[in-house]
């Protein structure tokens, strides 16, 4: 049927607002919903849903109450260093790494990359308990070898430092994740030009490669520290036997009391959330005005360092990280697993195979929870992911490549979710939801729209990063070839940002796997999900079974992390071939 | 279970199963109870212990009655209880059995549950109970452990964990008088029982001091602390498992911590849940939790006591409830200063 240009014109016009539109009420019901539920909480002293909206008499004791406890604001400080600290440490780490992956002909860095993310899949409940088995002062297993060796040194894990160690090497994979696939993205001429001019490598590496990716390195730096502060499981097992609190173990407190305090922990979390207003605030201040296009329409290969024979010590280097990091825990957590106690008498107690069997294995599998937890969390993780990842891509391109009007809404709100600990957006989503109808309450799928809305701002910062870097004159060059907005989006957007796009969603299918806080509240006996057993064997204070069960919960995402490290390889190389 | 068997009158070798069965029945409930109990086929039961323990205390349940599925959700206790309350008020509550350690919660919750009287109601401790809405199908009592690899002369009496000798290099480790219910009940004891200076003694013997008491049995297994007050439910599996630990029942008396189970109202299943409520709570279920779990019981006649529980010597303490609940926060706050435990 024939139409005149105008009227064509007229709907088309419509499109933009009417799609900001859609995703700002699908954000207003998945964030501003629930974050209403947990300021009405914070502000009364009532349960929205059994005492209704009629009882409410706002007042600010619960905020006046946190600010003048001296406890909160010890445990803030403590939180403060520990998480900095964790950050800075994170930030050395996974640069170092994304560097040595990526940008250097180190051998066997497809090894590495892959072992070097493996930290990302430990629940920090179970990391924090491996390091405790390594680093206790008395009965770790690093300090009965070094009696054994008779050196006089202890290692200390609970403390301080310790906390900022094991924070470090659990989120530098964060910082890794962003600054490798920027500067897989990145256009190496940009490097050359340096170098031709008379640049070291050294200063090349950060006069200009850094700078290029600051969007990265500032977004995973935010990103880790934010999410550190919303971590319970590490400072509950390493700072707790020191008496360190810090916000979390505070929050969890307020809600473990007889009766549990949700609407003070709701006030305490609404704080956590200024604070990192404050820090988005501060990192879109710094990015504010500068182009980091470095994915131009040219075709480039990604460059390579060559070291010469420096590579070995690069790779020696990688080897000795890996060993910390990946190869102790894990065997912390083997011994754990396959021993029947955690008792040395001393060095030789380690290797006397009489302790040794699967009774954990057989005992956390006779356990008919096991099975449907798994198959329960692998279908959570999937939808999650594939739900999530598609919002995400959404959000990102909208705000990142639009002009539209109401975009920065839609960032703010995507935002938000970052700040909230699990513990507490985990009661606001059962207050907010339980009343849908449609009988969402009580399946697999509310367990992922709760997890698709804990972990937007992780999944749309993971790939905004990816179209920062992709220039604008790729898109404009198919429009003017004329392409629609979505045949563009599909020829040159969602190649160009593949891996990218793998990553996130890869990190979302791993945060959903271990998510905890939302699904305590939302699970019921037919959607049990591992992080909810793995919980119960922790607070049995079953070491062995909470190792067998994580370890299997590892070997799952392992086993996925191979898959996907094969799809975004493929990803890079696609990009290479499409740029 | 024994229905069909019953109904065709088989004789022999199925009459001498059907006439025991028939007496447990009524142990149980009436042939109609079970009968409908069987017919519904299921049951949803809300737990604040722990899952694992749990699922053995179904898996009994089950061997006697294997036509009803019982379905479990765990949470800790203060959420379970909010997400009670939230589900009932949307009118979602699943649940056809509440089991719950916080007496003083539930109590808060009666009017959510309906009446139910177990067949041996009667055999219950009068002090274990806080409304006739609500029965202690789980009972925990606490005792001391030590790690038998690193304590040469245990201690046998709460008071014996003043001594000097246990003093400094981490020897006793307690679990925070605030952390919950069940803690509040010993600390309350040992101040009544044992004196008002008993927590300024037993703190002058510098304990490490854990959030919960999972990670206290954790660490005295694993030797990072030798001696301390724990739960015997949490330390008895262990034991039993050959774990280096061993327990005494402390003569002064042994405070005990009566759960409050109930059905509520709105139960789908309330024939299944009623039979659930009374098998856990038959001298059979007891027995089992004593023997299995580790759990003590509120029965006044216990059917069986844990190993080193001379009845004539060890006696349960119960709280006075009026006393638990108005005396909580003072005494809590007390505790913590005294511990020098930062809240």
């Amino acid at each position: 049927m024939p139409e005149s240009k105008e009227s064509l014109r007229a709907p088309r016009r419509l499109i933009g607002p009417l799609w900001v539109g859609g995703l700002l009420v699908l954000l207003a019901f998945l964030v501003l919903y629930p974050l209403s539920m947990l300021v009405f909480g914070a502000l009364s002293d009532s349960n929205p849903v059994v005492d209704g909206f009629a009882k409410f008499s706002p007042s600010l004791d619960h905020f006046v109450e946190v600010l003048v406890n001296e406890n909160v604001h010890l445990a803030f400080f403590n939180a403060l260093v520990a998480c900095g600290g964790g950050t800075a440490f994170a930030v050395f780490i996974g640069l170092f790494f994304s560097w040595i992956v990526v940008r250097t002909d180190t051998p066997f860095r497809g090894f590495i990359a892959g072992a070097s993310m493996i930290p990302l899949f430990v629940p920090p409940l179970v990391a924090g308990v491996a390091w405790g088995i390594l680093g206790s002062p008395k009965t770790g297993l690093l300090n009965i070898a070094l009696k054994w060796l008779d050196i006089d040194f202890r290692f200390n894990f609970y403390s301080m430092p310790g906390l900022i160690v094991v924070f470090g090497i659990y989120y530098a994979p964060y910082v890794y994740m962003f600054t490798a696939s920027a500067l897989r993205n990145m256009d190496p001429s940009l490097e050359e030009a340096s170098e031709v001019s008379g640049a070291s490598a050294f200063a090349t590496l950060f006069t200009v490669t850094f700078p290029l990716i600051a969007p990265a390195i500032l977004a995973g730096t935010l990103l880790s520290f934010v999410v550190m502060l919303g971590i319970y499981g590490v400072p509950a097992a390493l700072g707790a036997p020191a008496n360190i609190n810090v916000l979390t173990t505070y929050i969890f407190k307020l809600t473990a009391w007889s009766p549990p305090l949700y609407n003070t922990a709701a006030a305490v979390a609404i704080l956590l959330m200024i604070v990192t207003a404050i820090l988005v605030w501060a990192q879109q201040k710094v990015l504010s005005g500068k182009s980091f296009a470095t994915v131009a329409g040219k075709a480039f290969r990604p460059r390579q360092l060559s070291l010469g024979p420096w590579r070995w010590f690069t790779f020696g280097l990688a080897l000795i990280y890996l060993f910390i990091v990946v190869i102790l825990p894990t065997l912390a957590l083997v011994i754990a697993a396959f021993r029947r106690f955690l008792f040395f008498k001393d060095f030789d107690a380690v290797f006397d195979a009489k302790a040794y069997g699967l009774w954990h294995f057989n005992a956390v599998f006779d356990n008919p929870l096991t099975m449907l937890s798994i198959w329960n969390t692998l279908k959570v993780g999937v939808i999650t992911a594939v739900l999530g990842g598609i919002l995400a891509f959404a959000i990102g391109y909208t705000v990142n490549r639009t002009t539209l009007k109401g975009r920065r809404w839609i960032d703010l709100l995507a935002t938000i979710p970052v700040a909230i600990p699990g513990l507490v957006i985990g009661v606001a989503y059962l207050w907010a939801w339980i009343g849908l109808p449609g009988g969402l309450y009580g399946t697999i799928w509310i367990l992922a729209l709760a997890f698709v809305a804990r972990f937007m701002p992780d999944t749309v910062k993971a790939l905004s990063t990816s179209f920062m870097q992709i220039h604008k004159e790729l898109e404009e060059a198919a429009w003017i070839s004329g392409r629609g907005v979505l045949s563009t989006i599909f020829t040159i957007v969602l190649p160009l940002a593949r891996p990218g796009v793998i990553a996130s969603m890869t990190l979302l299918f791993v945060l959903a796997v271990r998510e905890l806080g939302s699904s305590l509240f939302l699970y019921t006996s037919d959607t049990t999900v591992m992080a909810v057993l793995l919980l119960d064997y922790y607070e049995g204070g079953n070491t062995g079974k909470t190792a067998a069960f994580s370890l299997v919960q590892t070997l799952i995402l392992g086993t996925l992390l191979c898959i996907t490290t094969l799809l975004s390889r493929g990803a890079a190389q696609g990009a290479a071939r499409t740029g | 279970m024994k229905r069909r068997t019953l109904m065709t009158g088989i004789a022999g070798a199925a009459a001498g199963w059907t006439l025991p069965a028939l007496a447990q029945a009524n142990e149980f409930g009436s042939k109609e109870l079970i009968d409908a109990a069987e017919k519904e086929g299921s049951l949803t039961y809300y737990t604040a212990n722990f899952a694992e323990v749990e699922q053995e205390v179904i898996k009994a349940f089950n061997k006697r009655f294997p036509k009803i599925k019982v379905a479990m959700v765990r949470a800790p206790g203060g959420q379970l209880i909010t997400r009670i309350k939230t589900e009932a008020a949307a009118g979602k509550l699943a649940a056809d059995v509440v089991d719950h350690s916080d007496r003083g919660l539930m109590l808060e919750l009666q009017d959510l549950f309906q009446d139910y009287t177990p067949p041996n109601a009667a055999d219950y401790r009068p002090d274990a109970l806080v409304s006739p809405k609500f029965w202690p199908g789980v009972t925990l009592g606490w005792c001391i452990a030590y790690n038998t690899q690193l304590v040469k002369n245990p201690p046998k009496t709460w008071m014996d964990l003043t001594k000097a000798e246990y003093k400094g290099g981490k020897q006793i480790g307690q679990v925070v008088g605030p952390s919950g219910g069940t803690t509040w009940t010993r600390i309350m004891f040992e101040r009544q029982v044992l004196g008002d200076d008993y927590w300024k003694k037993q703190a002058a013997t510098e304990p490490v001091l854990y959030p919960s008491g999972a990670p206290t049995s954790d660490s005295l297994v694993r030797g990072e602390i030798s001696i301390a007050p724990l739960l015997y439910n949490i330390i008895y599996t262990k034991i039993v498992e050959g774990a280096p630990a061993e327990t005494v029942f402390a003569p002064e008396g042994v405070p005990i911590i009566p759960y409050a189970d109930g059905i509520p109202k709105t139960a789908k299943s309330p024939n299944a849940a009623k039979l659930f409520m009374n098998w856990r709570l038959s001298k059979e279920g007891q027995t089992f939790a004593i023997k299995s779990l580790g759990n003590i019981t509120s029965l006044k006649e216990p059917p069986a006591f844990p190993k080193g529980w001379d009845p004539k010597v060890i006696k349960a303490w119960v709280p006075k409830f009026a006393e638990f609940e108005k005396l909580r926060g003072p005494w809590v706050e007390e505790w913590n200063k005294t511990y020098g435990y930062r809240q």
